[in-house]
């Protein structure tokens, strides 16, 4: 069994036939409990190797272990999407025609719980985030905080281990930022969550302990 | 459940072109209630027409629809045959009554068995040759006369002897002259189109269809050229009905078309706006089957809906039908729960059709590049 969580292995992307590599060869070892804070400017790789580990998208070259399993090798990347990780994008991506309610519930929808419990696990969740007020409204009624809240309580709704976000303060006000800041904080105490966290925000980095540097699709530091 | 909550939502984001395909859908299953619940009515209403008059099988030669095939003579023979009760000789033509009313007369002999399903609401019965008419009451109401009134027969005026209530709208449609009047005025001579035989009752624990085959052979060895054929597969499987239908389903397999080209389009429209929405739903674990699912599960309410809307928009039709002077006389139509359980069964088969090619390309769309659409 693998000492670390997440790893990889000689990552590579391209697209369009090789012309763009966005990711050139990375090697990247992730222990269990971890929070680390990836860095760099833009298009320097840092969402595509948040789409590689969260098995969104397939590797050019080298592989992603969970476990010291290659995704490559595992059983359903739908199961590993639903169960081993939670998302959390910039832009919120909640399901507009559903309620704060609906939304958490989607990522259950298909498993092992009853309606009951869906419905149960998703105030509570809401209720965490501090959303008790706000079970029934659109997101279109939410402020971009409030999004973010809601798309963090969904994240969480199949407990998974690994918590990857992608610039999850980029769209928020300072005070916003600051309550997601506190919430992603507490994960990672509260529940030893393992935080993968693409930010340009220092004030996000500097929450976590340990911070990789990306530049021309490879790790610089 | 969950999904079928989510399924309700998207369409509810829009209404008004959820509305329309739904009314697309409609119009392709209120077409299907309308023309083929009238094919279907139109056939019951030919069984009825012979039922009514406690005919068992028709005896013609050739096709029963030429109304000159078959020698007059030939019934004292056919009521010589053990098996036959009687047999009422019968030709019909069609005649124009005035520039817009035209209507099947029916020629008769005035001792036919047939005359039993009449019931006379007005005047009397015809005698002999007389020349004289019976109309039926719809026919009566189209014309505007009355017993006693006169009208007009390929040129020869005639005598309204009486006018009738029938148990079958055919008949009700219709009129009656005098066999030997008919074939004068139509220049047929001695010849009709066939017979109406009744069958003696059958003996313990002979089954009617037995009754018919053994009836058939006897009629058919008997009468060498003549075909005896059991009055429900006369009334189910002629050319008149078989065009019907077929004009009623072709008609509805067009408007079932257009109705599966406005799904589609609409599924389509749906899963394109909503790539990005798909991209999340496989983000968050969501197989491409249970996208599919979703997809398809809309294009069902969508098709049910529809379903529903074209039941009650083609019973409309029907009721509208009925009660227009213009078109009266056509069969009245009451759909039945099967014919309204294939319209439904057509409404989602439809949708489901439709739905797929969209609902499967939403779900191959990878979803990076899903989340990256706007």
């Amino acid at each position: 069994m693998s000492e670390y969580l997440l790893e990889t292995r000689d990552l590579a992307k391209s697209y369009d036939g090789g012309r763009i590599q966005a990711l050139r060869g990375v090697d990247l070892q992730v222990a269990s409990g971890e929070f680390v804070a990836i860095r760099g400017p833009s298009g320097s790789g840092k969402s595509t190797l948040l789409h590689l580990l969260g098995g969104l998208d397939t590797p050019s070259r080298g592989e992603v272990f969970y476990r010291g399993r290659s995704l490559s090798q595992h059983p359903s990347l739908n199961a590993y999407r639903s169960r081993c990780v939670g998302f959390v994008f910039q832009a919120f991506h909640l399901l507009p025609a559903l309620t704060a309610l609906q939304n958490v519930q989607v990522p259950m929808c298909g498993g092992n719980r009853t309606r009951r419990q869906r419905l149960e696990k998703a105030e509570t969740l809401l209720r965490e985030v501090g959303l008790e007020e706000r079970f029934q409204q659109y997101p279109n009624e939410l402020s971009a905080g409030e999004r973010q809240r809601v798309a963090i309580a969904r994240s969480l709704a199949n407990e998974p281990e690994i918590l990857l976000a992608d610039e999850p303060t980029g769209n928020l006000d300072t005070d916003s930022a600051a309550t997601i800041l506190d919430l992603l904080g507490g994960l990672h105490s509260g529940r030893s969550m393992t935080l993968l966290v693409v930010t340009h925000d220092p004030e996000v980095a500097a929450r976590a302990q340990r911070q990789v540097n990306f530049r021309n699709g490879s790790i610089c530091a | 459940m969950f999904l079928l909550q989510m399924g309700f939502a998207n369409m509810l984001r829009r209404p008004f072109r959820a509305a329309l395909t739904a009314c697309g859908v409609a119009l392709g299953i209120g077409a299907f209630v309308a023309l083929v619940g009238f094919a279907d009515a139109f056939e019951e209403q030919w069984r009825q027409f012979y039922r009514t008059k406690g005919t068992d099988m028709c005896v013609f030669r050739g096709s029963f629809m030429n109304k000159a095939s078959t020698d007059e003579s030939a019934g004292a023979k056919l009521r010589g045959i053990p098996v036959v009760a009687d047999a009422a000789p019968v030709s019909f033509d069609l005649v124009d009554f005035t520039p817009d009313v035209s209507a099947v007369v029916q020629g008769w002999v005035d001792t036919s068995f047939e005359f039993e399903s009449l019931t006379l609401v007005q005047g009397r019965r015809f005698q002999g040759d007389e020349p004289a008419v019976l109309l039926g009451e719809i026919l009566a109401g189209s014309l505007g006369k009355k017993a006693g009134d006169w009208v007009e027969v390929q040129g020869a005026p005639m005598l309204i002897a009486g006018v009738f209530r029938a148990p079958d709208t055919f008949s009700a449609s219709s009129a009656v002259l005098p066999l030997h009047q008919l074939q004068r005025l139509s220049d047929l001579g001695a010849k009709v189109a066939g017979f109406h035989v009744r069958l003696r009752p059958s003996s313990p624990g002979v089954s009617p269809e037995d009754r018919l085959r053994r009836a058939k052979l006897a009629i058919e060895s008997q009468l060498p050229g003549l075909k005896a054929m059991p009055a429900g597969v006369v009334a189910g499987d002629n050319h008149i009905v078989n065009f019907i239908r077929s004009t009623a389903w072709a008609t509805s397999l067009i408007a079932l078309f257009i109705a599966v080209l406005g799904v589609a389009n609409t599924m389509a429209m749906s899963v394109f706006e909503r790539t990005r929405e798909i991209g999340i739903l496989r983000a968050l674990g969501w197989s491409g089957p249970r996208i599919v699912r979703l997809i398809l599960l809309e294009a069902s309410v969508l098709g049910f809906a529809g379903g529903l809307l074209g039941l009650a928009a083609g019973r409309f039709g029907l009721w509208a039908l009925a009660s227009i002077r213009a078109t009266a006389g056509l069969p009245r139509v009451y759909p039945s729960m099967v014919h309204f359980g294939e319209a439904m069964c057509i409404a989602l088969a439809i949708s489901l059709a439709a739905g797929f090619l969209p609902a499967y390309r939403g779900a191959m769309f990878p979803p990076t590049t899903a989340l990256r659409y706007e």
